[in-house]
């Protein structure tokens, strides 16, 4: 197109303008149609494949989980509303909201034992307890998947990981490095002392009674004079099984 | 479980801390209700009435773990219990209590129900009939603590239900119902 100056020249060069601008538009929209299209297939041949598994995803905690991952990978999250499809197919919204509810029960009546940290593994074991009756087994993977959830609400609940252990933990104390070692520590021995923890880790002897005390007064630490060797030894009920020793009647 | 006789002991009964007093608050506040309620359980099934802080009280001690309470703890404990209205101070340097697992009201209300069941509306008894007599064998009057007994009877007379008097022996008193 020769260009022109002058008015005309200036309508052309619009008019060319508006053209390229169309074409842009078209292609956007060509490949965004291409992609929900194929978005459209990945999703019914999930919803397919979760109408045909139905049951294996309710009853099978693992089978369940890696049906989670795959759902995940194609960017669908079954637990993302309680109504429509996925809701009303598998029930399993209902099934996670339901187990955050107990979850929150159990870590609300074992705070006065444990300061507010729980071991997943007895969480687990509490949940299953109190689902005695239900028909659908649940998973440490189930538990996670529910307490992410509760994240989402803001309830301040989180999973934080000592040593080989993953606790849960359901009030705001933030607990540091010094701490989290001093957990890593007496998961041994469901206890330590001060001069273990001077000693293993090898810190002056103020620091280590600064972290204790301090793990005491969040309500996570229980002291114990009456050893026959006068050592005072600081129990942490949270990375033992003491909240399951206690109030499971009421659970 | 482990057990105290039939008793089946509770699991914080087995962790080595709860036999320490918690300095932090709402920490302690769990224990001494964990203690109590044991404590009151105890006595419940075994008609315990009386705890002397410095007897070898079973719950005072477990030999498993090797701990046992500091006479401070028993005292908390005890204390604690008092001020519920389930226990009482039976001297003042508090080395005995007598132990409610039914408060004295409760006693007076099993006293008057044991009364109508038998007929006794207006009948004459000893003391000692009505916690050993034919007639309350099979109930939860049996055996009772005789001070207790006397307690849930003062009761009872304070709201004209019966009277006490002293019978012809010295040391026995009577009771005229007029329930």
């Amino acid at each position: 197109m020769r260009r022109r100056p002058g008015i005309g020249g200036l309508q052309n060069a619009a008019a060319a303008r508006d053209q390229f601008r169309a074409l842009g538009d078209n292609v956007a929209k060509l490949r965004t149609d291409l992609m929900k299209e194929q978005l459209s297939t990945f999703r019914s041949q999930l919803e397919d494949f979760a109408r045909k598994h139905k049951n294996d995803i309710r009853k099978n905690p693992a089978f369940r989980s890696q049906f989670h991952e795959m759902c995940a990978k194609v960017g669908v999250d079954p637990l993302a509303s309680n109504k429509g499809f996925w809701a009303e197919l598998l029930g399993i919204g209902d099934f996670y909201y339901e187990l955050g509810v107990q979850i929150v029960d159990i870590c609300l009546a074992t705070r006065p034992l444990n300061g507010g940290l729980i071991n997943l593994e007895e969480l687990c074991k509490l949940l299953r307890q109190r689902r005695k009756t239900a028909r659908e087994a649940v998973s440490e993977d189930d538990c996670l998947r529910a307490i992410s959830k509760l994240k989402v609400l803001g309830s301040g609940f989180e999973v934080i990981s000592v040593g080989k252990r993953k606790l849960v933990r359901s009030v705001p104390t933030e607990l540091n490095k010094d701490h989290n070692e001093i957990l890593e520590l007496a998961q041994v021995q469901g206890f330590v002392t001060v001069e273990e923890v001077e000693r293993r880790l090898t810190w002056s002897p103020g620091r280590a009674i600064d972290a204790l005390d301090s793990l005491l007064d969040e309500g996570l630490a229980m002291i114990d004079d009456g050893h026959q060797d006068s050592k005072r030894r600081y129990w942490f009920p949270c990375v033992s099984s003491i909240s399951s020793y206690v109030g499971t009647d009421t659970l | 479980m482990q057990k105290l006789g039939d008793f089946k002991l509770p699991q914080f009964f087995n962790y080595p801390p709860y036999f320490t007093l918690q300095p932090v608050r709402e920490t302690r506040d769990k224990q001494v209700q964990l203690w109590k309620e044991m404590i009151l359980d105890y006595c419940r099934t075994q008609k315990i009435y009386v705890i002397g802080l410095e007897e070898d009280f079973p719950l005072f001690t477990n030999h498993v773990i090797e701990r046992s309470l500091s006479h401070e703890a028993r005292q908390a404990f005890l204390s604690a219990l008092v001020s519920d209205g389930r226990a009482e101070w039976m001297d003042k340097s508090h080395r005995k209590c007598l132990i409610l697992w039914h408060r004295v009201q409760d006693w007076a209300d099993l006293i008057l129900h044991f009364v109508k069941e038998n007929g006794l509306e207006d009948s004459v008894m000893t003391v000692e009939e009505i916690r050993s007599g034919t007639e309350s064998r099979g109930t939860e009057l049996h055996g009772m603590d005789r001070t207790v007994l006397m307690r849930a009877l003062k009761l009872l007379e304070h709201k004209g239900k019966l009277v006490i008097f002293k019978g012809t022996s010295a040391d026995d008193e009577g009771v005229k119902f007029s329930v």
